[in-house]
């Protein structure tokens, strides 16, 4: 998703609409997931204090470098699993996996997907293929997962396109089912199952 | 069909004095194999459930027939920032099935339950895809089916797939008279 400044053209195209079908000027081979260190505190405070990356987020955007240390610090433990997003070894984003295995543990076979990439690097596949990298390394990893799901705000059409490139499939729309900025948000539900990526299991 | 006079079907809370009627239907797998809920095996487990769960619950009512318990509705509302959802669940002792009752159990709970629940904007229901019956029960209570999760849950020792439905504060209910 391009961001565009606002014009004094009212019909101007709003380009976060384009489905760009090729990525632009970005090597794929270049990208990686590792862990998130206090070295990417820099890079980190870029996508975490961008206002169009926060909007689609539960948190605000970050206002001071103590969020970003607390973050890479603290956050960690509330995860899974956790990755930056690195292009060139840069942090430009970061992946995780939540389990539900504390909150209930009916669903301990189930893992919950999220990502966040700094705006400017939108619209050039790159989460795409992150989220295909973190769900084979997730079930490769934790082995007792039968199921990853993300939940996609209806007005977040960028993952809602990531997440059927990476070939998750999309169950259902759950109406009123989040809380964001203090609203209730109808939400997707998508998800992957280990079977899925290898039928005979 | 039915000839049961729907009419006699009253939500109330449950009382230790319902214990023999709650084990007529607790105390039942067929009743029970949809339900998280163990099957009730003496007077004492049932005594001690209605006591320590059922009593002290957020939201459960027993379905009375005549005001003689004949099964439940529960509503479990999340906490925190999620306080605006809660889960409902019901089940009808396995004689009366196919008379209307969870239905009309189910419909006449909705609006008690946003009245009572301050914060509730959604109600969801999970079924297995296999309870047709059930989900017969939602649909024409006026909840939207949203969708198939697929192995999303544990069930009794195995991971099952679930149909979710909803029912938002801002929803119609079905107009009909069996509300009544």
């Amino acid at each position: 998703m391009e961001a565009t400044t606002a014009s004094s053209k009212p019909d101007a195209i709003d380009l976060s609409q384009l489905c760009l079908s090729e990525p632009v000027a970005v090597d794929l081979t270049q990208l990686s997931l590792r862990p998130l260190g206090l070295s990417d505190l820099d890079d980190l405070m870029v996508w975490t204090s961008d206002e169009k990356v926060a909007n689609f987020c539960s948190r605000e955007p970050y206002t001071s470098k103590d969020q970003g240390i607390d973050f890479i610090e603290n956050a960690a433990a509330s995860f899974l699993w956790r990755r930056a997003i690195c292009l060139k070894d840069r942090a430009i984003g970061c992946i995780t996996l939540s389990s539900y295995a504390d909150v209930d543990k009916a669903r301990e076979k189930s893992a919950e997907l999220g990502y966040v990439l700094g705006s400017n690097y939108w619209g050039k596949g790159i989460v795409t293929e992150a989220v295909k990298q973190a769900i084979k390394a997730a079930f490769i990893e934790f082995p007792y997962l039968d199921r990853v799901e993300a939940l996609v705000d209806v007005e977040n059409l960028g993952s809602q396109r990531v997440l059927e490139k990476a070939g998750f499939q999309r169950e259902g729309l759950l109406r009123k089912y989040l809380v964001r900025k203090g609203k209730s948000r109808d939400t997707f539900m998508f998800s992957v199952l280990l079977s899925d990526l290898h039928p005979q299991l | 069909m039915s000839n049961l006079d729907l009419s006699k079907i009253s939500l109330r809370p449950f009382k230790l004095s319902d214990v023999d009627d709650f084990l007529l239907w607790a105390g039942d797998d067929q009743v029970t194999q949809n339900l998280r809920w163990k099957t009730c095996g003496s007077r004492e487990e049932a005594l001690a459930f209605i006591r320590d769960v059922c009593i002290p619950h957020p939201w459960r009512r027993s379905i009375c027939l005549d005001d003689r318990s004949i099964g439940f509705v529960s509503v479990y509302p999340w906490s925190g920032d999620d306080r605006c959802k809660a889960d409902i669940g019901y089940a009808v002792a396995a004689d009366y099935w196919g008379q209307g009752i969870a239905t009309k159990a189910v419909k006449m709970a909705v609006p008690q339950v946003f009245n009572d629940l301050s914060h509730l904007v959604r109600l969801q229901a999970f079924t297995s895809p296999e309870n047709k019956a059930s989900q017969r029960v939602l649909e024409k209570a006026g909840f939207l089916k949203e969708g198939l999760l697929r192995k999303y849950t544990y069930f009794k020792g195995n991971i099952k797939d679930s149909v979710v439905f909803s029912f938002l504060s801002t929803d119609e209910f079905p107009h009909d008279d069996s509300w009544k």
